[in-house]
């Protein structure tokens, strides 16, 4: 039913478009016109090469690029060419008067005027999706998937084309029927018209193939790709897909059986798999959804590419949806790089899924915080504007450039620049912010041991508590008076040493004089400090240990200054070492003994 | 117009021997300054010594705990 009234529709199309009297259009002749039409996968894939000629004497700027409506409607992809010199040409679509209104036009800008006599040979790239429509709408799961294509055999052009072919590739698979018309010829799996020759502006002869198709017509109804630059040396690149199958619709119910049933399984229109070509060295790739990890995936990695294989919780049949997530990190001198003082991220626009077509893509790119300047480049048209995105460490928020485009095809994943300035110094601030977050809570310990929290001032434990913390104070200080002490004791030992090893007598004794008015000086300081203690009342049971510790250093000074005294006077004697030795021994015990006291009782203050 | 590529200013690979060194090194300050709290007593305590180590200590946990996040996955 909607096969012929299509086909009424192009011949009405025809009719009035013979009717109209042909408009002044610049008398170019396209010698030459071959075109192909790939309907492997789930687009139609159109490559025309033209030859354009002016025959005429004006010279020509422009050339109109027509196509139906109907496929105009659905053109996703458009790309015109010329080989040599290899060039893009920049296409508008425009809207000249005259043309009727079921034609698209696509003005092309010439790379030099076409002057008398020259030809130009131009390539077009245009991609078509939804134009392989199913046919039956609704098949049950055992059936094969039919789709049908409706195009024209001849070229529609404002122009008189004077030799002009046309094959379609159409899959490795069953062939249903197509319009068979004059030098129609089907090799294979490819078939073909023409070709026709001298044929007038506007001719068009409709022809409609009806065949079977295997491929995954798997669209993404949203996809929203999220690529986060971190200047520590990542890119973190997140997708959430929506993805339908937009084939021919499940009528009736889904056997589980039926489908895993060997050796006939039944459910050729479904899909399991969708493959994605990431760059090379990306890491940390996950492939979740709502409900967790999906472990249904492959990876394979090599120097150019990394090739990701999913397969979704279920197989996807006519008119089912199923969503998910994909995660991966690219090294960062892979894609940001320098150039006159800006840097920019150079990255891929669209999915990395081979054939998949997506009906709506936002591509969200965020700069780190601190970037100015942003402006971008693409080598198409896409909606732009910006956000601002607060995540990890930040104060102002990080800028977001968020590019849109509907109806987009593999043939779109292209690389699109983002400029911007950046200087590394913006990169300390987050380091500083982890600082300062400890420091506040060392500054917090520090408050604490310092702020009197107690709640009554003049309750007797506050007071006592108060009190000891004098005493534990003047015991520290008496301690380190004792050390003193003994330090100045070793000294003296060491100017002994000295003496047995130079005899030089002049020096030993300057020692002793010097450590003779340390030790005045120290036990003067010790003095009040014992005054203290003794009158404090609790350290009553501390006191008379100090004391003692005091009364011990004291002998212990006595004796070490009497050793000292005597092995001086030895030398001066010059009496034998021996000798010395024998006065001094017992001397040099008592001294050893009163030693190890005192040490045993700084070590019980300690503990205190 | 050649296009320099831009790489991170510390080697990526280093991150987590940084991070672990880092660490170590602030929580060993740390440990001393809690030390000097608990053991001086009041009238002792001198509030340069305290602010001087817990600078130092917060600057080498700062680093510490920024390159543990980005050793572990989450790029700040």
């Amino acid at each position: 039913m909607k096969q012929s009234s299509v086909v009424v529709d192009l011949l009405l199309l025809l009719l009035t478009i013979s009717v109209l009297t042909t408009p002044a259009f610049s008398d170019l002749v396209l010698s030459k016109v071959e075109r192909r039409i790939d309907v492997t996968s789930q687009f139609a894939r159109v490559t025309k090469s033209l030859k354009v000629v002016n025959p005429g004497s004006e010279s020509v700027s422009e050339f109109m690029l027509t196509f139906p409506k109907f496929l105009g409607n659905n053109l996703a992809y458009l790309s015109v060419k010329t080989k040599r010199p290899l060039a893009n040409l920049s296409v508008k679509k425009a809207d000249p008067k005259g043309i009727p209104d079921s034609i698209s036009v696509y003005s092309v800008a010439l790379p030099k005027t076409l002057s008398k006599g020259d030809s130009l040979t131009l390539e077009v790239v245009a991609t078509f999706t939804n134009v392989l429509q199913p046919f039956p709408e609704k098949i049950t799961q055992g059936e094969i998937h039919l789709v049908m294509l409706q195009e024209s055999a001849q070229y529609l052009s404002p122009y008189t084309v004077e030799s002009q072919s046309l094959s379609i590739k159409l899959p490795n698979a069953r062939i249903e029927s197509y319009s068979k018309l004059e030098n129609t010829k089907l090799q294979g799996s490819e078939l073909k018209y023409g070709p026709y020759k001298n044929l007038p502006p506007f001719s068009y002869s409709p022809i409609v193939v009806h065949f079977e198709s295997k491929a995954a017509f798997a669209v993404a109804e949203k996809l929203v790709r999220e690529i986060e630059v971190s200047h520590w040396g990542n890119v973190q690149v997140t997708e959430h897909y929506n993805v339908v199958h937009r084939g021919a619709q499940l009528k009736g119910e889904f056997s589980r059986l039926d489908f895993q049933a060997r050796p006939n399984p039944r459910g050729v229109s479904a899909f399991r798999h969708l493959l994605a070509r990431l760059p090379p060295r990306a890491h940390s790739i996950y492939y979740r959804d709502d409900i967790g990890n999906i472990s249904t995936s492959e990876m394979q990695s090599d120097s150019k590419k990394t090739e990701l294989l999913i397969e979704p919780r279920f197989p996807l049949f006519g008119g089912w949806k199923t969503f998910f997530t994909i995660g991966y990190g690219l090294p960062l001198s892979d894609f940001l790089f320098a150039s006159e003082g800006k840097r920019f991220v150079n990255i891929s626009f669209g999915s990395p899924m081979i054939d998949l077509v997506t009906e709506k893509i936002i591509v969200q790119v965020v700069l780190p915080e601190g970037s100015k300047d942003i402006s971008v480049t693409t080598p198409f048209a896409v909606k732009q504007s910006q956000e601002i995105k607060y995540s990890h460490l930040d104060i102002a928020g990080r800028p977001v450039v968020v590019l849109e485009k509907n109806n987009v095809v593999p043939d779109h994943n292209q690389h699109i620049q983002v400029y911007y300035k950046f200087s590394n110094i913006n990169l300390l601030s987050e380091p500083l912010m982890l600082i300062s977050g400890f420091f506040v809570l060392f500054i917090t310990c520090i408050i604490y041991t310092r702020a009197d929290f107690s709640i009554s001032k003049s309750s007797p434990t506050y007071l006592a508590k108060l009190q000891w913390d004098e005493v534990v104070a003047t015991l520290q200080e008496v301690q380190s008076i004792i050390q003193k002490c003994l330090a100045a004791h070793d000294k003296l030992e060491a100017s002994l040493r000295d003496l047995s090893r130079t005899g030089d007598i002049q020096t030993c004794k300057a020692a002793r004089k010097s450590t003779d008015s340390l030790l005045k000086d120290l036990s003067k300081e010790l003095k009040p400090l014992l005054a203290f203690l003794q009158s404090s009342p609790s350290a009553s049971h501390i006191s008379p240990k100090v004391e003692e510790l005091v009364v011990k250093e004291k002998e212990l000074q006595e004796k070490l200054m009497a050793k000292h005294t005597t092995v001086v006077e030895g030398y001066e004697k010059k009496s034998s070492g021996r000798d010395i030795e024998n006065r001094i021994a017992s001397q040099q015990q008592k001294i050893i003994a009163l030693r190890q006291e005192i040490e045993d009782l700084l070590e019980f203050i300690d503990e205190i | 117009m050649a296009a320099k590529p831009i790489a991170s200013p510390i080697p990526v690979a280093l991150y987590p021997t940084l991070s672990v060194f880092t660490l170590a090194i602030g929580l060993v300050i740390t440990a001393i300054f809690f030390i000097y709290e608990t053991t001086s007593s009041r009238k002792n305590r001198s509030l340069g010594k305290e602010l001087a180590t817990s600078a130092v200590a917060s600057v080498f946990l700062g680093f510490g705990s920024l390159f543990l996040l980005l050793a572990s996955g989450v790029y700040v």
